[in-house]
């Protein structure tokens, strides 16, 4: 007995070991981004190590003076949380669709929504210009908004889906011979049974429009509309050169929000992107 | 209350049968129950007259009102499913009272009737939980509860208690039987378990193949089988049921001679007999018409059931509870003459 539970007790010990370095290897650009926001400028750009860092606020303080960083962070929000909302607006009448009735192409119809997800962003970068310019939508977070929904569109819609799928048939024909109309059990029954599903399509969509930057640069030609992800390649040019500690902050700032959602709905989460991939 | 009629009722999908043809008459405050294997069309026609499956052809009416076009809310039918179907994010007072929700009966009644359907399956303590707290009975009682709090027309039981172990399904048997007769409302119950069948029903419904086979009370399914597959479907163990050949007003096959046959019929037969109208003739003068070895011997408290073996073929016999026999021993089977089933070996139909 006694050995057994050694055994056990070591494999543990190593088990926490990896996990633990593993951890730390994908938290430490974080920090390290961290560290650097919160430095000052000159510190950062010596060539020998330094051990105990100077603290300093001046990112801080630069970019909330220098830069109309809170304009940015309006836009990234707005077109962000705007563009998941019109997602699911859209999407979860179409995953239904997809997942409950029976109709001649459905099978295709489902696929093609998919296929929008298999090209290329710069493929269609040009077309996209062409058709916010004429539509007078350049520059604005209304273009972003729509942009970054119809790049999640499909990967919302195939998520929830998935989730879809998994609810018993009993259940919405239980809700019909109790009385309820179509968009009732959809509203009712479906809609909260289905919230993890909704959540984590959400949180992903969310991920993907924050990362964004290709149609962001396209789209946003002036601050007016910039996001966060664009104003930090502002960061780089211009008569300062490259403001390292601005950077590091806005990035690691970024980052926390995303971080912070994951690790709360991580569960389900990760059955949301295994679901989506497995199931057909 | 009320009265279905339905009436060549076919149900296709593509080239596949699900109902062939149905025609059935249920009466009011009846309970009948659709007993047979899976895929014979027992589910599927419960579907059609709920209204979740419309039919390929035929039609279904209730009351005398054609019903066909209705859909399944508009039936005023309630089901209980196979898995409980309760919704899982509403605890089970508000599963319980979504059927009132959803036909607009008016809110100042809910909390009334809700308590009342509660109390009527003894749930009333749990009325706060969600379903994901409650055990098989209890989720099957909560689906019940939901069933008849707005007193439908018609109930439809789609096997409800095949998900819950022997003992409670006995517990919960005797409660829909007792709540179909305390409400009187017309029942449709689908199962395969031929038990369930025989306790609960008016009468019986047996199908195979999208076809029924037999309609007729308990008793009259029982004692009066229509064919092979009725005969062999209802009993446990199920009658026995032996080809051979009848010459001369007597019936032979392998171990088996059953002279004096009451019956004009000559050439090949089957011969069906139940387990328990056989009797061990062990008493060397007694007439006795099987003779075989003993195949097996089990036990069960009450009684015994003993497997007789001639040829390839096992005979069923229950004996009482004192019997034991050797395995291998010869022994002599008499049959209860006023119980023997004879059917036509090709279509399977009952000869006498």
């Amino acid at each position: 007995m006694a050995s057994i539970r050694r055994t056990g007790g070591e494999k543990l010990w190593i088990r926490y070991l990896i996990l633990g370095a593993w951890a730390l290897f994908c938290i430490t650009p974080a920090l390290w981004f961290l560290s650097i926001g919160l430095r000052p400028r000159t510190e950062i750009i010596t060539p020998q190590p330094i051990y105990w860092p100077t603290f300093s606020l001046d990112a801080w303080h630069m970019l909330w003076s220098d830069w109309p960083m809170a304009k940015y962070l309006r836009n990234s929000v707005a077109a962000i949380f705007g563009s998941v909302l019109i997602d699911l607006v859209l999407a979860i009448p179409a995953a239904y669709s997809l997942a409950r009735y029976e109709y001649r192409g459905r099978d295709d119809i489902g696929f093609y929504i998919l296929s929008t997800r298999m090209m290329a962003p710069a493929i269609v970068a040009i077309p996209i210009f062409f058709l916010f310019r004429n539509a007078g939508l350049l520059d604005t977070v209304w273009a972003l908004m729509l942009i970054y929904a119809a790049v999640n569109l499909s990967v919302v819609t195939w998520i929830i889906r998935s989730y879809m799928l998994d609810i018993p048939k009993e259940l919405e024909d239980s809700a019909r011979t109790d009385g309820a109309s179509d968009l009732r059990i959809l509203w009712e029954i479906i809609i909260p049974a289905i919230r993890p599903g909704i959540i984590t399509a959400a949180v992903i969509a969310m991920i993907f429009a924050i990362n964004e930057f290709l149609f962001t640069l396209l789209i946003a030609s002036t601050p007016k509309a910039y996001t966060m992800s664009v104003a930090l390649a502002n960061f780089t040019g211009g008569s300062d050169g490259v403001i390292y500690n601005a950077i590091a902050l806005v990035a690691f700032l970024a980052f926390i929000p995303v971080f912070i959602v994951v690790v709360a709905i991580q569960k389900h989460l990760s059955r949301g992107l295994t679901l989506g991939a497995v199931k057909g | 209350m009320a009265r279905i009629e339905l009436e060549g009722i076919q149900k296709r999908w593509g080239p596949v049968w699900g109902v062939r043809d149905v025609n059935l008459d249920i009466k009011d405050e009846e309970l009948v129950v659709f007993l047979g294997p899976s895929g014979c069309g027992k589910t599927t026609t419960m579907r059609m007259i709920a209204g979740l499956e419309e039919p390929t052809e035929g039609t279904i009416r209730m009351d005398g009102e054609l019903v066909n076009d209705f859909d399944a809310r508009d039936r005023d039918v309630a089901m209980v499913f196979q898995g409980y179907a309760l919704y899982p994010n509403m605890s089970i007072y508000e599963n319980i009272r979504f059927p009132l929700r959803m036909r607009d009966v008016p809110k100042a009644e809910h909390e009334k009737l809700v308590r009342e359907a509660a109390q009527l399956v003894e749930l009333e303590d749990y009325l706060d939980r969600k379903p994901g707290a409650l055990s098989g009975g209890q989720r099957q009682r909560a689906a019940l509860a939901r069933a008849i709090v707005r007193k439908p027309k018609v109930f439809l039981m789609d096997e409800p208690l095949s998900n819950l172990d022997a003992k409670l399904r006995h517990a919960m048997r005797v409660q829909i039987k007792h709540l179909q007769r305390q409400l009187r409302i017309t029942t449709v119950y689908v199962t395969h378990d031929q038990i369930e069948a025989m306790t609960l029903a008016d009468r019986i419904v047996v199908m195979d193949s999208g076809l029924i086979q037999q309609i007729g009370t308990p008793d009259e399914i029982y004692s009066d089988p229509a064919n092979t597959f009725v005969a062999s479907f209802i009993g446990s163990p199920p009658m026995n049921i032996v080809s051979g050949v009848i010459e001369n007003r007597t019936f032979r096959s392998e171990g088996i001679e059953i002279p004096e046959l009451q019956i004009d019929h000559s050439g090949p037969t089957s011969f069906g007999i139940r387990p328990e109208d056989c009797v061990v003739a062990r008493d060397a003068s007694r007439p006795s018409h099987f003779r075989g070895s003993v195949y097996g011997v089990e036990p069960t408290g009450d009684l015994t059931y003993l497997t007789m073996r001639a040829g390839d073929k096992n005979f069923e016999v229950k004996t009482d509870r004192s019997y034991r026999a050797d395995l291998g021993a010869e022994e002599r089977i008499a049959f209860d003459t006023e119980r023997m089933y004879f059917f036509d070996t090709e279509s399977g139909r009952r000869i006498t």
